[in-house]
């Protein structure tokens, strides 16, 4: 339980420290979010005052901080000029969104980096290990940007699949949940095919790597003496054994995920976080940016978080010490 | 012997691709900036040695354009322009120093050769890949380069005298980590002004991209640095009277030079990939300077993608250069590796 | 400089005062435990008195972990002592200023035992056996290096290794190195921490002999410390035995050989074979 609560205060240190930084952000982005704010007709100039009198640059920085996490530990990440919406409502859906994304790519990537590295794994050397040996590293040596447009040009070419976005303008109004799900989940294929595609080299080395450490101790000799082989072999006692570092990988991949993630949607139009923070550097809408800044480090801790306590959960060895 | 066989591969093809780049004013006919606009979105044009009446000429020429009705191009056979070569042309600048006037080869006006096709304002692609792989393979080495110099001073300041202010920058450190690399690239550029113009913005762009990729190397120079200071040569020349600046720059250092190689080899395609990224979403260099990442940026567009395929041809060329380097990565990591020292 | 084959004519300051002294001296080390953080303390040195006369050689020997490297490490300056003195020429070390502290690094120096390890792998034996003449500014660099050829010959290393790296010697050799290395800022004494015990017999004889005569030539001090008894009888005109951190007894050599006062010394001598119990328990 120790090990849990000093985790969970590591991450609030730091996600305190990218406030600080976040907030800094703001403060040095160019434009003056009380100017803007004047020019919305729905905003009364009393109002606009009484903000610039409370959050504006007449009070100390460290007041204005303050103030500033207040609202944020409410759930108020401010207001969204471009988009004239409240910030926090905006940025919910498209995480929603980009969780959505992410979440299956990742699925998809592990159902198929496990396999294939295990396999690898069993025959090193033989023609499955070296064919997807090749493979990996030819798609590690192209960039994901270049992968997406590939991606996009198959998809205009070849009318297989939507071009983009996350629903179709007839699937808004379709009505049925279901038939609206089977919408998104169509649009889905290709952003999750591509994200998945660029996330599975590492993936399919890493998960080779730990199998054939795991395969080569001492235990899966005895495991082999007993008369166990093959598929059950290697997947209810190599891959288990194998699994701490397997952990590790899936928490720390969260981040490069985002990112690549953000490429994605990007070109392929999938509306997230990335899009939104795109659209809102052009549009200077500095809450929206601060608010997905902070928001994408909450992810990234989360799923490192999320990795150091299930080896905690499932390495007895790590609980003991 | 096939691994130095392939790190002197690799080396090779960098240095000629590098060469290429750093003389793209000799190689390139065009300016990067010269317009056509009556040639927009051509396609590569050919060049031939036979012409139409099936005689054979030693010298390649090209056929002039003839815009047709549907947007697309014809040859028109009534015009030809041999190819020139080591002409005198427009004036430009080796490395930004040495002014040259000669370009490897050239055709005369109004003929054009565009080895790579044209984009929507009749630029030739061929001219703006190579003044385009000057911007983005500067910019990514000059990123590197001051993220992995800082990353040594500050790793190895953590690693060598450890108590608070190790943990202070390895907290440091850890705040950097805790962004996903492009949210913070964005981050960093959304705070500064969003359309700047000239050589300042790429001076700009590069220091931002250099400042913000500190973390990692200073992890791993900091790891080496604490087992390095432990050794007992170490503790020898302390034992001389050693001053702590001669045990860093004599001693400690000289252990982190395999870090640095292998680290410099993977993350000067990442900052070179950085760089197009930015230009490639219309953060980076604006118009009318060329980089990589602008002149995939027009693939966007549903028709450009559909109709245009010679516009894919710098990502082509991207790959390539890419591979160079992880493969040269590749092999230093197994060089170094093997020295263990 | 001096070249190693003029002879030392200077007049020491009394006979008598020892070269070296350690009164009541502490260590002790703080550590963290790996995941709870709490930290305890290693006791090291528990008040421990050595006395080091000039031109002998003392042997200190005990277990490990009875803070014999600790010591060796505190008299060559390389950890700072949690209590008590060291004394040098008479004169006390804490009570020195900083630049006092630097010269006094060329009277003391400590040789390690694993010479491989102390023996920066990149550099050549000629950069290493001058570094110590580098680091206290010593000389040109012109006289640095000609000093660094004349030590390398003098313990017995081929003149044409001089460029040659530390992985291209022997292990014997390597520690002949690191003994030019210390000789080069001709201090008065040297310490050999278990400097002899990674070696083969051969070696062991040849170096033994080499660090004999070099006592002789310039009149050097030196402190052995071991766990292994079986050369101090040769070796060394003193012993003294350490235990958790205190030096127990302190006696001319075959004195203490001979007639142990303390118990635990008894038992080490007799956990000890010697090579006539050896060779008297051979059938004839």
């Amino acid at each position: 339980m120790r090990f849990v609560t000093k985790r969970l205060i590591h991450v609030v240190l730091l996600l305190l420290a990218v406030s600080f930084l976040s907030f800094g952000l703001l403060q040095v982005a160019p434009g003056d979010y009380f100017d803007s704010l004047r020019m919305n007709p729905q905003v009364s100039a009393q109002t606009v005052e009484k903000l610039r009198a409370e959050y504006g640059l007449g009070r100390p920085l460290a007041v204005r901080y303050a103030l500033w996490l207040r609202d944020v530990s409410r759930w108020e990440l401010g207001y969204s000029i471009a988009s004239n919406s409240p910030v926090s409502a905006l940025v919910a859906v498209r995480a929603r969104n980009t969780l959505l994304l992410s979440g299956a790519a990742t699925v998809l990537a592990w159902l198929l980096a496990l396999p294939l590295g295990v396999w690898s794994a069993a025959k090193p050397g033989g023609w499955l290990d070296r064919t997807a040996g090749v493979a990996t590293s030819a798609m590690v040596t192209i960039p994901d940007l270049l992968l997406f447009l590939a991606l996009l040009l198959l998809a205009v070419r070849t009318n297989w699949f939507p071009t983009g976005g996350m629903m179709s303008l007839s699937g808004e109004e379709a009505g049925s949940f279901w038939a609206s799900c089977k919408d998104v989940a169509f649009h889905l294929i290709l952003p999750a095919c591509g994200l998945a595609a660029a996330m599975l080299p590492l993936l399919v080395r890493h998960v080779r790597a730990a199998t054939i450490e795991a395969l080569g101790s001492p235990f899966m000799r005895a495991a082999r003496g007993h008369g166990i082989s093959g598929a059950r072999l290697l997947f209810r006692y190599a891959l288990p054994a194998a699994s701490n570092p397997l952990i590790s990988l899936l928490g720390f991949s969260v981040g490069t995920m985002l990112s690549t993630s953000m490429i994605a949607e990007i070109v392929l139009s999938w509306p997230g976080l990335g899009t939104l923070m795109l659209e809102s550097i052009f549009a200077r809408d500095s809450y929206v940016v601060v608010a997905i800044v902070m928001l994408s480090s909450v992810f990234l801790l989360a799923g490192n978080l999320l990795a150091d306590l299930l080896l905690f959960a499932s390495d007895p060895r790590i609980r003991t010490e | 012997m096939r691994r130095r066989l392939k790190l002197g591969a690799a080396a090779v093809g960098l240095a000629a691709v590098h060469g290429a780049i750093l003389f793209a004013g000799f190689l390139a006919p065009y300016d990067y900036a010269s317009q056509n606009r009556e040639a927009a979105f051509a396609p590569p044009t050919r060049i031939r040695f036979v012409d139409t009446k099936a005689r054979f000429h030693i010298r390649p020429f090209v056929y002039g354009l003839k815009p047709q009705k549907d947007g697309a191009y014809a040859a028109d056979e009534t015009s030809a322009y041999p190819l020139e070569f080591f002409v005198e042309g427009s004036g430009y600048r080796v490395a930004g120093i040495i002014p040259l006037r000669t370009h490897l080869f050239a055709v005369r006006a109004p003929g054009r050769v565009f080895l790579m096709g044209t984009d929507a304002y009749g630029r030739d692609q061929f001219s703006r890949f190579l003044y385009g792989g000057q911007l983005s393979l500067l910019a990514g080495l000059l990123a590197a380069g001051i993220a992995v110099l800082l990353g040594l001073t500050i790793g190895a300041l953590a690693g060598f005298y450890g108590g608070w202010l190790d943990e202070l920058l390895m907290g440091g450190a850890a705040v950097f980590l805790a962004l996903p690399w492009l949210y913070l690239l964005l981050a960093a550029r959304a705070a500064m002004p969003l359309h700047i113009a000239g050589w300042q913005v790429f001076l700009l762009l590069v220091s931002m991209m250099g400042l913000i990729g500190w973390a990692r190397p200073a992890r791993l120079v900091r790891g080496v640095v604490l087992s390095a200071k432990e050794r007992n040569f170490v503790l020898a020349a302390r034992a001389f009277g050693a001053s702590d600046a001669y045990l860093l720059t004599r001693h400690v250092l000289p252990q982190t030079s395999g870090v640095i190689l292998t680290q410099l080899a993977l993350l000067i395609p990442q900052y070179v990939l950085a760089e197009v990224t930015l230009s490639f979403l219309g953060l980076g260099v604006s118009e009318p300077m060329a980089s990589w990442g602008s002149l995939l940026s027009s693939l966007q567009q549903y028709y450009v993608l559909s109709s245009y395929w010679w516009m894919f041809l710098p990502a082509l060329l991207l790959i390539a250069v890419f591979l160079l380097y992880y493969v040269s990565a590749d092999a230093l990591q197994e060089r170094v590796g093997s020295v263990r020292l | 400089m001096r070249s190693p084959g003029e002879m030392r004519t200077r007049v020491e300051p009394g006979g008598d005062i020892p070269l070296a002294q350690v009164k009541n001296l502490t260590k002790r080390y703080v550590q963290r435990r790996p995941f709870t953080r709490t930290e305890y303390a290693v006791r090291a040195l528990e008040g421990a008195n050595l006395t080091i006369r000039r031109g002998k050689t003392l042997a200190l020997i005990g277990e490990s972990g009875s803070g014999k490297s600790t010591l060796a490490k505190c008299l060559a300056m390389l950890e700072e002592p949690s209590g008590g003195e060291i004394w040098f020429n008479g004169e006390n070390c804490g009570e020195l200023t900083r630049k006092e502290r630097f010269s006094l690094h060329r009277q003391v120096q400590l040789i390690f035992q694993d010479c491989a390890s102390s023996l920066n792998p990149r550099m050549s034996a000629l950069e290493i056996v001058g570094e110590p003449l580098a680091i206290q500014k010593l000389g040109t660099k012109a006289e640095r290096e000609q000093r660094s050829r004349e030590w390398i010959v003098r313990v017995g290393l081929a003149a044409n290794s001089a460029r040659k790296r530390p992985m291209e010697f022997s292990g014997g050799q390597r520690q002949r190195l690191a003994i030019a290395r210390a000789l080069a800022l001709e201090p008065k004494l040297l310490i050999f921490d278990e400097a002899l015990s990674g070696l083969d017999l051969a070696s062991q004889a040849a170096a033994i002999e080499l660090l004999a005569e070099l006592q002789a030539e310039h009149d050097l001090t030196y402190l052995h410390i071991s766990h292994d008894l079986q050369l101090f009888p040769r070796l060394a005109d003193e012993i003294a035995v350490m235990h958790e951190g205190r030096v127990i007894e302190q006696q001319a050599a075959a004195t203490l050989l001979a007639d142990p006062q303390e118990a635990y010394t008894r038992d080490l001598l007799m956990a000890m074979p010697s090579v006539e119990s050896i060779l008297e328990e051979r059938p004839a």
